[in-house]
Parts: C-alpha cells; structure tokens; sequence
C-alpha cells in the first residue's frame, strides 16, 4: 500500500511547461531518500489550471502544489513527504486569496467549476482501465447492454444534450435518425479534430480520461446499430492519440471492445484515424472524407451524415465533449442529474478553454447558463495589470465577439447565437482596452482564409477580398465604402457557401463592425488605431519629462532603435523601429507613447 | 489477482472469448456469482492500491 498519491499533471500544458522535468527530479529526490516505494508517482489529466503549472496534488492530504521547478522537489519530499508538514510557499498565491489555498476548495479559480465531464480528469491514471471502472466507467453502457436501443435515444433526447462541437444539435435526434436509416452496416464517428486555435477542450479529456469517450462511443453504437467507430484526431495530438490506444487495447482485453460484448448480441471495433491538422477537416462531411482516404473537402449536405456518412453508411459523428457526457446521462438516474444543471434550452455543462487577458487561463467546467462576468471575474480573476475589460471572442474563428456592455450575457447556445456568436467548441478568448478590434477581425479571417478548402468560390475568393479590405484599413488606406463592402461581401458569403466554415467565417469582422463601428470609422477617417496595433497609423515616442533613463526598453527592442545614457532620457530612432511593442511592454514609467495622426493614445499601461 | 480482468477463483470464467454480463459490477461489488470473503478482499486489494481517498470508489 502507498502512503501518498502524487498526483502530477501530465496534460501537454503542464508539460509544455516543464512537469516531466518536475516528475524526473521527484523521482531522483525519492530514490537518494529510499522511499521511491511507499509513493505512487501519476501523471495525470490536467486539472484545468494551466496559468499555475506544473501541478501536484498529493493524496489522501489534499494539497495543491502549483508553479513547481524541479529545485522544489527537494523540500517538497524533506518537508512534506518526511516530515508531514505542507510546504506553504508551493501553494496556490494571488491578489483573489487572503491565505495561501490549500485544495481545489479554496481556490477562486475553481468556485464557479462543476466537473462532468472532467470528472476524473486528474483524479485517475488514464492509463488505467481499472482506475476508469472504479469511477464508476462502464456501467452506463452495460446498463445500455441491456436497454432496447430507441430507448437510449430517448434518454439522451429527454436529459437535453446538445452537441458540443459547434452547432448545437440534439444528440439524442441525431442517434434516432441514424437508428432509423435502414441498413446492416453503420458507425460511429468521434470528431477530435478540434482546429479552433487556442482551444485544447478536447485533447485534455482525450488525455485525461480516454475511457470515457471509448464509453459514449460504444452507447452510441448500441443505440444506432453500428458495430464499428473511427476516432479522428489531429496527428498534432500524440499524447491523446497514445492514451486512446492503450485504453482500446486493455478495453479489447476486458471484453468491453470486440465481439459478443459481456455476453449481448454487440460487437464493436474501434479504429484511430489521424488527421494532418487541416481546420477544415473538422466539419463533418470533409472528416468522413479525410477517413475515407480522400481529401478534405466538404459536400453538400443532404444526404447527412445519418442517411449516408462513412463508405456511404448511416453514420453518427459527434464531438469528443458530447461522447464524454453520454455515460453521465444514461448511467441509472443520470438523466434528471444532468438535465437538472443548465438552463432550459441548454442543459449540462459546457468546457471552455480561457485564453487572452484575464489572469487565470485554462480550461474551466462550468453549468450552461454562467455569465460571462463569472467566468472573466470569478473564473479568470479579471484582466491582468488592473486593464478594462473589452470584450471576448466565443465561438473561435467561426464565432463573434460579444463587448463589454453584455458582461452580463449567459453563456448558452440560445443567448450566444442572438447576440451574433456562437457556442463553437468552448474557445474563450478575452480581449482588454489594448486589443484593436479591426486587428483581432484581421487575424481570424486570414485563419479561415488560409484554411478555406477552396471548393466554393465565394468562401475561397471572398474572404481573400475580405481580408484585403481589411489590411488596408489597418494600413490607414481604408475608404469610408469599405465597411458596406465588407457587410455585403460577408452576406453574400455566408448565404452562398456549401460547408459552415464560409457560412460562418465572417462572424469575427460582421460582430466587430456591430458592436466597435467606431474603432473601423476611426481607422478610415482618422488614419488612428486607439489600442496602438496597427503599425503603419502611428509612431512610438518616449516621453521625455517621464522617462528616467532605466535602460529597460533599450535592453529589449530587438533591433536596438533605443538610445540614451543611462539615468538620461531615451529616443527611439524612427527610421529602425519595427513597431513590435516590447519597449511599452517593459516599460514601469509608462513612459512610452503612441503618436498617430493628428491625436494621442497613451497605451503604456 | 492484479487487475480486474484476472479471475480471483476458478469459479469466475469471465474472459474477452467466454465474457460475464455482471463483469462490470464484478470488478467493484463483486464476486456476484459466487460468495467468498477472501474473493471480494482481491478486488479490494487492488482498489485499496490505487483509491487517493474513501469517496474515490463510485458505484
Ligand atoms: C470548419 C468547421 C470546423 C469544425 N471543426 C470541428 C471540430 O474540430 N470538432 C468538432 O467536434 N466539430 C467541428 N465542427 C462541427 C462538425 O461539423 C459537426 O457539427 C460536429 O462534429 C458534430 O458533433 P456534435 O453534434 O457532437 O457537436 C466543425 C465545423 C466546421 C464548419
């Protein structure tokens, strides 16, 4: 028996920022104690709080270790793990507690969660069948074993799910319709493309808890009468794609994937298809496409993918998200307690990943229904360096930016789609004072321009139209004619395109002018950029009076256009600046300001 | 008995080829099909290994 579980994330955040480093010396710090054994070492599922990693939570003591260096390792096991005393300098610290925090329960960033789908996340080794089964894995779909498979449609049709990779469809109509489209040969498809940049929804449950979506798989399977399911992931995704195959080898190995599953009259293979990493690729009928062995490319719909899908057979495809709730839904009694988070249109939970200016970025759980002011200011613990908040991109490159004025929006299909975004797969982008509107526009249609497939003209040439009107307003060269071209060019875009990425790619620039009309007409008439992004509409200058010679700036700009003694004030040769921003970044004096055309913005703090 | 997928006694037959509708519940509550205190301590063993707390086993 261990004395303590050290449970460390293993996600690709936390390694991206060192956790295998942290885990190596752990190990090293174990072994020259001799008590490498009376430990057990996991690298886990990522509990969502990336802005603080690497993270441990020791177990049965809960304790949340946060920000850990490898030089940590050392007090960390004298202290803790010798002497029984928490090691108060590791724990989580911030301007939202009075005391350090000790466990989830005392961290702001997690006041707001409720863990569904992330239920294990963290919790489990991923890599164990047995650790999945002790949660409580598998039961939903032996239950489903032994329910007629219309039924199963029903309860997922009754509890509310909605898909969670984009539109929002009932999950529960679309198993029917499958169920009901005649034919011996159909499948099951998991969508884990997830092309969004900046969301990593997805990969973390794939990482954290690959069990559970081989579980919503294989409900599915038995509810539309399919024997066989892909799951389609970005090849860019190893650590997901390693994960899933382990958990269909021992899934094979339990008699819970093959034939004559548990003794019923089901069979089921599972297959792993790896994507080349195409946006594009994640809309449904380019996925079944790409599995296929062709290239990715959209086709009309109908047929849908229920009538004829994969290799022409009726065909459910869902998202990685909506699979991992589906065993929290047909479990024994799991209809009322999912249906009973939520709100009436939108029931559940929804993952998002928070990214851009709040002070705590990761991926949260939360209920349906949540306002963004919770999630900017209980979840993300409002906007780094005390900025203004200014609005926040939901939905990803096929969504729209919501501003500050519907702080107070809930988060849900219904009220996001009215207000001109969408649920998208969870991306939350947040977007202070210091964030150009026309640039942030600029920067998602030149994603969907450059992920364009190509197939339609007014998606593959429009959005390259778009794009150019748009960098010439950021360019000062604009026309006041340029905003109704834009509105006309968008409309006749999203009305004409076959596939939902030129149906919805011009959100971003259609939202912006809705709601920021004033920073574009500033742009064209003014030749002014407010927030200080668009290069080519200003000039930085150091403020003489302030400027107290610290040489900060000079030691950042990467192409040395600061000069000055020091403790005497700097200049900043015009002629060499590029205009990256690095100097009003370091600078403490805010000292550096932004000289547009003919008026001046102090973007410095 | 190491893994739930072991048999704990020769009267569990449950396998990929010759599978047990109550595998699933087994693995926790088990043995279902038989009684035998020393049976159900194996599958203990192995969830007492791995559970970080008493509310980790969910049924
Ligand atoms: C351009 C484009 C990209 C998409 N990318 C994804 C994706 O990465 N993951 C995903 O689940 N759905 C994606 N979708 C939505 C899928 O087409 C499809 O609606 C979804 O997988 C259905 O699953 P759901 O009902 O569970 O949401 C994308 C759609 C479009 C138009």
């Amino acid at each position: 028996m261990y004395e303590k579980h050290l449970m460390i994330c293993g996600a690709t955040g936390c390694l991206s920022s060192g956790s295998n480093l942290v885990e190596e010396a752990l190990v090293e710090e174990l072994e020259k104690h001799g008590i490498r054994d009376k430990y057990r070492l996991v690298m886990g599922g990522c509990p969502g709080f990336c802005e603080v990693g690497p993270i441990i939570v020791v177990y049965p003591d809960e304790v949340f270790y946060c920000r850990l260096k490898p030089k940590d390792m050392a007090e960390l096991v004298e202290k803790h793990l010798l002497e029984g005393e928490i090691v108060e300098r590791l724990l989580y610290k911030g301007p939202d507690v009075v005391v350090p925090a000790r466990f989830y329960d005392t961290i702001p960033f997690y006041a707001k969660h409720k863990f569904n789908v992330l239920r294990t996340s963290g919790i489990i080794d991923p890599e164990s069948i047995d650790e999945y089964i002790m949660r409580g894995g598998y039961r939903a779909f032996t239950r489903a074993l032994s329910m007629e498979p219309l039924a199963i449609c029903e309860e997922v049709k009754e509890a509310g799910l909605r898909g969670r990779g984009g539109a929002g469809f009932s999950t529960g109509l679309k198993w029917e319709f499958t169920n009901k489209a005649p034919g011996p040969k159909k499948y099951v498809v998991c969508n884990a493309d997830e092309g969004d940049p900046g969301a990593f929804m997805d990969r973390s449950i794939l990482e954290g808890d690959p069990h559970a979506i081989l579980e919503g798989m294989l409900i599915c399977g038995r509810a539309i009468g399919a024997d066989e399911g892909y799951i389609y992931c970005r090849a860019e995704y190893p650590l997901a794609i390693s994960r899933l195959k382990i958990a269909i080898r021992q899934a094979e190995e339990y008699g819970l994937l093959g034939k004559n599953i548990l003794g019923y009259d089901f069979n089921f293979k599972m297959n792993i298809k790896e994507g080349a990493g195409a946006f594009v690729c994640g809309e449904e009928t380019a996925l079944l496409g790409s599995i296929e062995g062709k290239r990715g490319m959209p086709r009309p719909r109908p047929p849908f993918p229920a009538q004829s899908g994969l290799f022409g057979k009726p065909t459910t495809i869902n998202n990685v998200e909506t699979f991992a709730n589906v065993p929290l839904i047909v479990k024994e009694g799991g209809v009322l307690e999912f249906a009973a988070i939520g709100t009436e249109g939108s029931k559940g939970t929804k993952v998002f990943a928070l990214a851009g200016k709040v002070r705590n970025t990761g991926l949260c759980e939360v209920p349906m229904g949540i306002t963004i002011r919770e999630i900017i200011y209980d979840v993300g613990g409002g906007i780094k360096r005390g900025k203004e908040f200014k609005a926040v991109q939901a939905g990803g490159p096929s969504g729209g930016c919501i501003p500050a004025e519907q702080i107070d929006l809930p988060i849900d299909y219904d009220s996001l789609n009215k207000a001109g975004a969408i649920m998208g797969s969870g991306g939350l982008v947040v977007m202070d004072e210091g964030t150009c509107m026309v640039d942030l526009a600029r920067y998602f249609l030149s994603f969907t321009q450059k992920e364009s497939c190509g197939k339609c003209t007014p998606c593959r040439e429009g959005t390259k139209r778009m794009l150019e009107i748009l960098d010439r307003i950021s360019e000062g060269a604009g026309v006041p004619e340029d905003l109704d071209t834009l509105d006309s060019l968008a409309a006749s875009i999203k009305d004409s395109s076959l596939c939902g990425l030129g149906q919805t790619c011009p959100n971003p620039v259609l939202s912006t002018i809705r709601y920021f009309r004033e920073e574009y007409e500033e742009h064209i008439t003014d030749k002014f950029c407010r927030a200080g992004i668009c290069k080519e509409l200003f000039t930085y200058r150091i403020d003489q009076e302030k400027c107290t010679g610290c040489t900060a700036c000079a030691r950042v700009c990467p192409v040395d256009a600061i000069k000055g003694e020091k403790k005497e004030p700097h200049e900043i040769e015009q002629d060499l600046c590029t205009r990256c921003g690095s100097c009003v970044e370091k600078c403490r004096q805010d000292c550096i300001l932004v000289v547009p055309q003919g008026r001046e913005a102090d973007v410095s703090n | 008995m190491k893994k739930f997928i072991d048999h704990c006694c020769e009267k569990c037959t449950h396998t990929k080829d010759n599978p047990c509708k109550d595998f699933v519940k087994c693995c926790i509550e088990g043995p279902v099909c038989h009684e035998s205190s020393s049976c159900s301590a194996r599958r203990k063993a192995i969830i007492d290994e791995v559970a970080l707390n008493d509310q980790f086993i969910i049924c």
